[in-house]
């Protein structure tokens, strides 16, 4: 039946590009499942590795730091100030801290800081071991007896977990401090009720969902670059800028869909 | 024979581009041997002065001639101490030299330091060694 051929072509071609998009979905659980494994592998530390951790934390977080603390202080303090003003406008100055608090610690920052990770850091890490692929250069290192995925991978994934905690802890810090003199102004003696306030909002359950958030995104911002940069095929040089988009739209998604289950084992 | 026994030196096989030519060495001993950096560098430095070739030792892969990367290539592999070392094609990575003469004198510059190196080239090659 030739009158079928266009559509038959057209169902194999989407079919084609479904399961390649599955087999991203796959290749990336897989290399999650490894990286997680690896970190947590003792024999994975060496010299040689822990030198790349440090590295990747140096490039991820302390390079940036000035930037990135700089910019959460100005975001902070501007989304402080439009909740406090908010409350008190509708009678709910009382709860002003808490709301901040809530929405900037547990909310903003954590999401905001993975998101910055993972536009320069994550992109980066993309584009690298797309290369490192497109020219072969993993072979070439265990052809040296350097395993590529201890070296060169896991490390930045452990580095670019802690950078991510590490900032985020950095943001958050400077949120309570700037929510503090927002609510109360310049002095100390109203420690004991902010005090009570954080005890409300950061029970165990929080802090752990806070936590488990933070490393998810953590993970994110290493594994799906590395993955989708591993994805690419040898010799292809074009492939590189697609590796990258592919890998930053995944990224999107998946810290999305972190943010949107947390809020929903919080909330719902 | 194990794999792991022989190094392979290949135009299919590069440097690490993100790290220098001593980086690309001390590596090696540094993931394998879980050898502080200071001493695998050490170790990376003292292999580029029996060549003189410290001049490259902080240049990364784009900045290499083709003998530099060569040389680099080379102590990759002799740094790990396999028992043979493969030349694959020297033409390819080493277009512009007079090849033979080079790699034969490299070779000696390290010659305690190799077990066996077999060099693999075109058997229309042949007439540019050195007779056997």
């Amino acid at each position: 039946m030739p009158d079928m051929d266009p559509i038959i072509d057209a169902l194999t071609r989407r079919g084609a590009a479904q399961l390649a998009w599955l087999r991203g979905w796959r290749s990336f659980g897989r290399f999650a499942a490894v990286a997680i494994i690896e970190a947590l592998t003792p024999a994975t530390y060496n010299s040689a590795t822990r030198s790349v951790v440090q590295k990747q934390i140096y490039f991820t977080a302390w390079q940036i730091l000035p930037t990135f603390t700089l910019f959460s202080a100005v975001l902070s303090f501007v989304l402080i100030q439009i909740v406090v003003d908010a409350a008190r406008n509708y009678g709910f100055a009382q709860h002003a801290l808490e709301a901040s608090v809530r929405i900037l610690v547990l909310e903003i920052l954590p999401l905001l800081t993975a998101l910055f990770v993972g536009l320069r850091s994550g992109a980066a890490i993309n584009t690298e071991v797309a290369l490192m692929v497109v020219h072969n250069e993993m072979k070439a290192l265990a052809d040296s007896g350097v395993d590529p995925m201890r070296f060169e991978f896991i490390p930045r994934v452990i580095g670019g977990v802690i950078s991510v905690l590490a900032l985020t802890a950095v943001a958050s810090a400077l949120a309570l401090v700037l929510a503090y003199i927002a609510v109360y102004g310049f002095q100390i003696w109203s420690l004991t009720d902010f005090n009570r306030v954080m005890g409300n909002i950061f029970d165990i359950p929080a802090i752990a969902l806070l936590w488990a958030k933070v490393l998810a995104f953590g993970l994110a911002v290493t594994v799906i670059p590395i993955s989708e940069g591993l994805a690419a095929p040898p010799a292809k040089l074009f492939f590189v800028p697609i590796s990258v988009l592919r890998g930053m739209v995944r990224l999107f998604f998946v810290l999305m869909l972190v943010e949107v289950i947390s809020l929903v084992l919080k909330y719902i | 024979m194990q794999e792991s026994e022989i190094s392979l030196i290949s135009e299919e096989l590069p440097l690490r581009a993100n790290l220098s030519v001593l980086e690309n060495v001390a590596i090696v001993p540094q993931y394998r041997l879980n050898m502080a950096y200071d001493q695998a560098a050490d170790q990376a430095w003292s292999l580029l002065v029996e060549l003189n070739r410290t001049e490259c030792a902080f240049k990364r892969d784009p900045d290499l001639t083709s003998e530099e990367r060569f040389i680099a290539k080379l102590l990759r592999a002799v740094i790990r101490s396999p028992s043979i070392i493969i030349i694959d094609r020297p033409a390819l990575l080493l277009p512009d030299t007079h090849y033979p003469p080079f790699v034969e004198a490299t070779l000696a510059a390290l010659d305690d330091k190799l077990n066996e190196c077999w060099i693999v080239d075109y058997t229309w090659n042949e007439p540019l060694y050195a007779p056997r």
